[in-house]
């Protein structure tokens, strides 16, 4: 298929306002500020469009509840904290494309009535914060944006914010507390941020990816965008693979596109003589896949129906060199150390599961910690705050309903069943 | 309203209301950790989850409201295995130092899982630990962070209900610490607040810190002594020595509420310094005596002592027991009207402020004024003279926005809550009411024109009264507009009106404009003594008696006294507990006429600048050392309660009163007993009628409304300015006085731990003033006012405060305000300038 999201991935210099108007850019914007707002979201509605963050929400059903009649200001936020290991699909947007994503914000908080929007962009990018800079930049001194834009009337300002490096500032009521400046926690729903986000006000939050696909199905359509991928979640979706295959990268496939034409198609197959051996198939929160599902399409309800999820399409695949034990320390480590330490199961059953699993890849646990995961794993899931501890509980378990005996033989056999394993 | 069904039992309750308390109705208790009432919801120690019919997740009840038809179980065995296992999880990281722990007895960690386990821990990896040894975050605060359950009750009780926010979290996960931000010694209220909410032992007294174990204390029911917020303590003793005073949840009105001194300013019961025995003054050098010969020495100048030069000066903060008797004994064994409770103003500007802030009308409580759309704060610097009423505005403007306005000189924390400041210029209030008075007459001026004391506006305009009052015409106008737009309007006054006899008129004229305009007024003085209200509902004034009952000829009050002495001398003067000499606004004019009374009798615990002038001085009981009732500001009577007897041979005050009494020629006798007292002030005061058996209550008594007796109309007496002299040296500020947070006298002089808060008197300025002179906080500065009095003050900034103005507070023995202030005078000239070394 021909890329939409991604065209200009290997185009040096189409971070420039000129190249991206020549290369039909900001159209999309013009005719969407001829339609009414309301046109705007039905015609997202109509799209199927859905969240590509993780959740797959609706993205025309999410601007829907924003409340119309609101005097106040309304607010639009970019979800670019892109925080999910392995997920750099993002990035590739932002640091190659920034118009992209600045024409698709502008158009969404027009049909929103937004006043403003804020791109809440992850720390460690800096390279991307400074594109998204330049490129808002360019689009004031072009009256993309600002007051009047294009002579419509509709006024809208556009700011950049950089995250510190929090993975729970991903989560949409986190990111709303660090960009007004306080501890980067969840906020209690409700309520939701539709009625009171950005400074309680109602704010629509949408992930880069999702606000990136607005220009083209204004432009496109709604047939064009339904033409890809399944009924219920069309469209086209960036897939970042990464691990042990031969050719890792960014992918822009089909919704739907199934996970073995990923690996095998796309990314050129496994590395030389070494065997699949499992894959996660949306960034580390998802359950993994092993080969009896690597034909299932890569969406959102498909991957449900088999237990994962298709979270953020970060790929990472799996060989047979690599020890479970050792992965899932390395992936709940991770979880442990993001945890924001505001609700009890997730911060103190993550350092637990952490410490449990760092003995048993030490070759220094019994079976009995093996048992103790579990019930640790069932003690945290389902109470936690919001879906960070969940998250990790999904991945254990993953790996573990998967792989339970190789957690078995480093607890009974102090020792690792992977031979010649490969250094993570 | 909504139905919906906990455990199968079906309860009503308001929309919006929480699962938690929906449960409570209910009668079931749901254990938490992270909750409380008074607080922001957060919902993140988990363990109030609730199971929720129909729903597969367990939802925190804390912060779930309730919807119709919902089926909540609060101990299904899924929910009773997560409280389980949340318990597990807090403990995992818990120190488990309970043997040295202070909390351990009254741990809310240890009452949790010895109700809901779990039995046994699996927990076998190393435990985080912050740090090796505890450490001090303030003069009356240890943390140990080791022990931390994370659920942030300390840092939102800092910043929602204290209005500080000096704490927070650092770091993330399970490593996040609640502490302040450099982990090092805070600049805050050290009001202990996050102490008191702290359900382990993570913040903890330093004062107590390894005195005592819960269970080996032994305590008693009071009221704080400070100020008149009136608020409920428990003081606690262990082998003869108080080591700890604590608010308890759902004890009284102030639930955990205490300040700085409520908490920690109760140890000056322990002070060494108290006079233990009568002393008589024998060539100038005080010697100990017996009762006896102390009673015969009073006896013989009660015969020879005119009334008419006879005086008797009381302090607010004793029972009304005390008070009633007193002024009983004043009026027939003295045969005196000469009466007054307070030394600070004159009487003529209490007798107008009582009526204006109507306190022989029902109780009016804080959390009740809070109901109201609009309350105007004016007349106090409520942040430190009332900071528990302080907290209750800012706790009650945080769940609900509030209109609030506030108008005083100096800037204050409860500034932040509020919807408009008006920073008025010194003694200036008046002028600044009379301004809104006028803005709001600006409709509609026939509507007023009945109104007794419109006149005081004569023909002054909005702008006019907005420049004499120093504040622009534009916030006068807002704060008409707010309050005409509020259908309920609270009052809240307080007492710098009488200080500066300034704005009382004017507050009544405003107070019967918005009558006019069918507004809901409710007012509540803010009162700095205990029991001032009490006070005078006991009668203790020169210009009526008790229940606000007419007297037959007037006397005197402490301005009156003072000056009369001054002039012409006194035979007798018996002062109870107040120290005229520190406190009296003009301290040259009271020496001199201390010196002209023939015979001086102090009653009072500490060896006070008053008592070393008097001839004799009888040791009276502290607080913790008697029975009897006081008055709130909001005229709630609750119950005090002896602990100990009084030291040495020192005497319950009401017993030195009777025997007082008794010593009239006819012999009459009068009661020492509080209960008997008290049942007589029933029947005289007939507001009081049913106290003794209200004061029982956890709420108290709220008074209630009577026909009988009503607080007269009074006019307060214009205070002069001082005269610019040409020639004379500059002196461009103006010195207000008040309570300080950490100081309110003498009681808070013999409060060691409040003296480590600060060492030595204080002058307070505006922070930007203070950068123009080219001064920092902490430098030593010389104030110097009236022919050429001058003392040496450690500077304080406060950035919210008028430019003109400087803040002395009242009464410091060393360096007391009153020697700048002179009877009549509000607002006096100063300079200031740093001390030459």
């Amino acid at each position: 298929m021909e890329p939409v999201l991604l065209k200009n991935l290997n185009n040096p210099n189409a971070y420039k306002l000129s190249v991206y108007e020549a290369g039909g850019g900001y159209k999309a914007l013009a005719l969407a500020l001829k339609k009414n707002p309301d046109e705007l979201i039905q015609l997202m509605k109509d799209s199927g469009l859905r969240g590509r963050g993780g959740a797959g929400f609706p993205t025309g059903l999410k601007w829907s509840f924003v409340p119309k009649d609101f005097t106040g200001p309304k607010y639009l936020c970019c979800n670019a904290d892109e925080g999910e290991p392995g997920t750099y699909k993002d990035r590739g947007i932002m640091d190659n494309d920034p118009h992209l994503l600045v024409e698709g914000m502008i158009i969404a908080s027009y049909a929103l009535g937004a006043v403003a929007s804020y791109i809440y962009i992850r720390g460690e990018f800096a390279f991307g914060a400074k594109r998204l800079e330049a490129a808002i930049d360019e689009a004031y001194k072009k009256g993309y944006l600002g007051k009047n834009i294009l002579g419509t009337g509709f006024s809208h300002d556009m700011y950049v914010h950089r995250g510190f490096g929090a993975y729970i500032c991903g989560e949409e009521t986190a990111l709303l507390e660090s960009i007004e400046g306080l501890r980067g926690q969840p906020r209690k729903k409700p309520p939701f941020p539709a009625l009171a986000g950005l400074y309680a006000k109602p704010t629509v939050i949408n992930n880069v990816e999702t606000l990136a696909c607005v220009p083209a199905i204004v432009e496109k359509g709604v047939a064009w965008f339904k033409s890809m991928g399944p009924e219920k979640s069309p469209g086209p979706k960036i897939f970042c693979v990464s691990g042990h295959v031969k050719k890792p990268g960014l992918f822009e496939l089909p919704m739907g596109t199934p996970v073995r034409d990923i690996i095998f198609k796309h990314c050129g197959g496994m590395r030389e003589g070494r065997k699949f051996k499992a894959v996660i198939p949306g960034g580390v929160s998802a359950p993994l896949l092993t080969e009896k599902d690597l034909d299932t399409p890569m969406d959102f309800d498909s991957l449900a129906a088999k237990g994962s999820m298709l979270g953020s399409g970060a790929v990472v695949v799996m060989d047979d060199s690599t020890c479970m034990v050792k992965a899932s320390y390395i992936i709940t480590r991770f979880f442990s150390h993001e945890s924001c330490g505001k609700c009890t199961p997730c911060r103190e059953g993550t350092i637990w599961l952490t410490k449990i699993l760092k003995r048993l890849e030490h070759n220094e646990g019994t079976m009995a910690d093996v048992e103790e995961l579990e019930r640790i794993c069932n003690n945290i899931f389902g109470r936690t705050f919001c879906p960070l501890g969940d998250g990790a509980v999904m991945a254990l378990r993953g790996f573990m309903k998967n792989f339970r005996e190789e957690f078995v033989h480093h607890a009974e056999h102090k020792k690792c069943m992977v031979e010649g394993g490969y250094e993570l | 309203m909504i139905t919906l069904k906990v455990n199968g039992k079906e309860v009503t309750v308001n929309d919006g209301t929480l699962i938690l308390d929906a449960a409570k109705e209910a009668g079931v208790t749901i254990p938490t950790f992270c909750y409380q009432a008074k607080l922001s919801g957060l919902g993140s120690c988990r363990m109030c989850i609730i199971e929720i019919g129909g729903q597969k997740k367990l939802q925190p009840s804390c912060i779930t409201p309730v919807i119709p038809g919902m089926e909540v179980f609060t101990h299904s065995p899924q929910v009773v295995s997560a409280r389980a296992a949340m318990l597990e999880f807090l403990l995992s990281n818990h120190a488990f130092d309970c043997p040295v722990c202070d909390k351990a007895g009254e741990c809310e960690l240890q009452d949790m899982v010895f109700e809901h386990g779990p039995r046994k821990g699996s927990y076998s990896e190393t435990k985080r630990v912050f740090h090796e040894k505890d450490y001090v975050l303030s003069p009356v605060i240890v943390k140990n962070s080791n022990r931390c359950v994370q659920c942030m009750r300390c840092v939102r009780a800092c910043d929602e209900i204290v209005g500080r926010g000096v704490l927070g979290a650092l770091g993330r996960g399970s490593g996040q610490e609640m502490t302040s931000f450099l982990k090092t010694q805070l600049d805050c209220d050290h009001c202990g607040m996050c102490i008191e909410v702290c359900p382990c032992g993570c913040f903890m007294r330093k004062p107590y810190r390894y005195t005592a174990r819960p269970w080996d204390l032994k305590g008693v029911k009071s009221v704080c002594p400070y100020c008149a917020t009136g608020c409920r303590i428990t003081v606690e003793e262990r082998a003869g020595t108080a080591v700890r005073s604590i608010a308890k949840e759902g004890a009284g009105f102030n639930d955990k509420l205490l300040c700085a001194r409520g908490r920690f300013g109760f140890d000056f019961v322990n002070s060494t310094k108290r006079i233990t025995t009568p002393l008589l003054k024998k060539n100038g050098i005080f010697e100990p005596i017996t009762w006896e010969e102390a009673y015969s020495v009073m006896q013989r100048n009660i015969k020879t002592a005119s009334g008419e030069k006879t005086g008797v000066i009381a302090s607010a903060r004793l029972t009304n027991e005390e008070l009633y008797l007193l002024q009983k004994v004043a009026r027939t064994t003295l045969k005196t009207a000469n009466i007054d409770s307070a030394s600070r103003w004159s009487e003529a500007a209490s007798a107008a402020f009582m009526h204006a802030v109507e306190v022989s009308g029902k109780a009016v409580t804080a959390y009740g004024c809070m109901d109201q759309a609009a309350i105007f704060i004016l007349g106090s610097q409520i942040s430190d003279e009332n900071p528990v009423t302080d907290y209750i505005v800012r706790i009650m403007s945080n769940a609900r926005r509030k209109n609030i306005i506030i108008a005083s000189p100096r800037g204050m924390k409860l500034d932040r809550s509020a919807m408009l400041t008006l920073r008025h210029a010194p003694a200036r209030l008046g002028a600044l009411i009379l301004g809104v008075c006028a803005a709001i007459k600006e409709e509609g001026a026939d509507k007023f024109a009945g109104i007794k004391g419109v006149d005081l506006l004569g023909g002054k305009t909005v702008d006019s009264l907005a420049k004499e009052a120093g504040v622009s015409s534009d916030d006068v106008k807002g704060a008409a507009k707010r309050l005409k737009a509020s259908e309920t309007i609270a009052l809240m006054a307080g007492i710098d009106m009488m200080r500066n006899s300034d704005g009382i008129n004017e507050m009544q004229l405003l107070k019967d404009m918005l009558k006019v305009l069918k507004k809901d007024v409710r007012v509540m003085p803010l009162l700095d003594r205990t029991n001032q209200r009490g006070a005078w509902d006991m009668g203790v004034h020169p210009a009526f008696g008790p229940g606000y009952s007419d007297v037959s000829s007037k006397g005197l009050g402490a301005e009156g006294l003072m000056k009369k002495a001054a002039s012409e001398g006194l035979d007798m003067l018996y002062v109870v507990g107040e120290d005229v000499v520190a406190s009296y606004p003009g301290a040259a004019l009271v020496k001199e006429a201390l010196k002209k009374i023939k015979f001086l009798v102090v009653q009072d615990v500490f060896m006070t600048e008053t008592a070393k002038a008097a001839d004799l001085v009888l040791p009276g009981a502290m607080f913790v050392e008697k029975n009897g009732t006081v008055t709130s500001q909001e005229g709630r009577v609750q119950r005090i309660n002896m602990l100990r007897k009084p030291a040495g041979e020192a005497k319950d005050d009401l017993e030195i009163i009777a025997a007082i009494g008794g010593m009239a020629m006819g012999g009459a006798e009068f009661s020492s007993d509080a209960d008997a007292v008290l049942s007589e002030i029933e029947k005289t005061v007939t507001r009081y009628s049913g106290a003794a058996a209200g004061v029982e209550t956890t709420e108290g008594f709220l008074l209630g409304d009577s026909d009988a007796g009503q607080a007269k109309q009074a006019s307060a007496p214009k205070m002069k300015e001082t005269e610019i002299i040409d020639g004379a040296p500059l002196r461009p500020y103006h010195l207000v006085t008040g309570n300080h947070l950490y100081y309110s006298g003498t009681l808070t002089a013999h409060s060691k731990v409040i003296g480590s808060f600060i060492s030595g008197p204080v002058v307070e300025m505006a922070a930007s003033e203070a950068k123009k002179l080219g001064l920092n906080p902490g430098d030593e500065i010389e104030v110097t006012g009236a022919e050429g009095v001058k003392a040496v003050f450690s500077l304080r900034v406060n950035s919210g405060t008028r430019p003109d103005v400087v803040f002395v507070p009242e009464n410091y023995a060393d360096s007391p305000a009153n020697m700048f202030f002179e009877a009549g005078i509000g607002a006096p000239r100063v300079s200031v300038a740093p001390r030459r070394k």
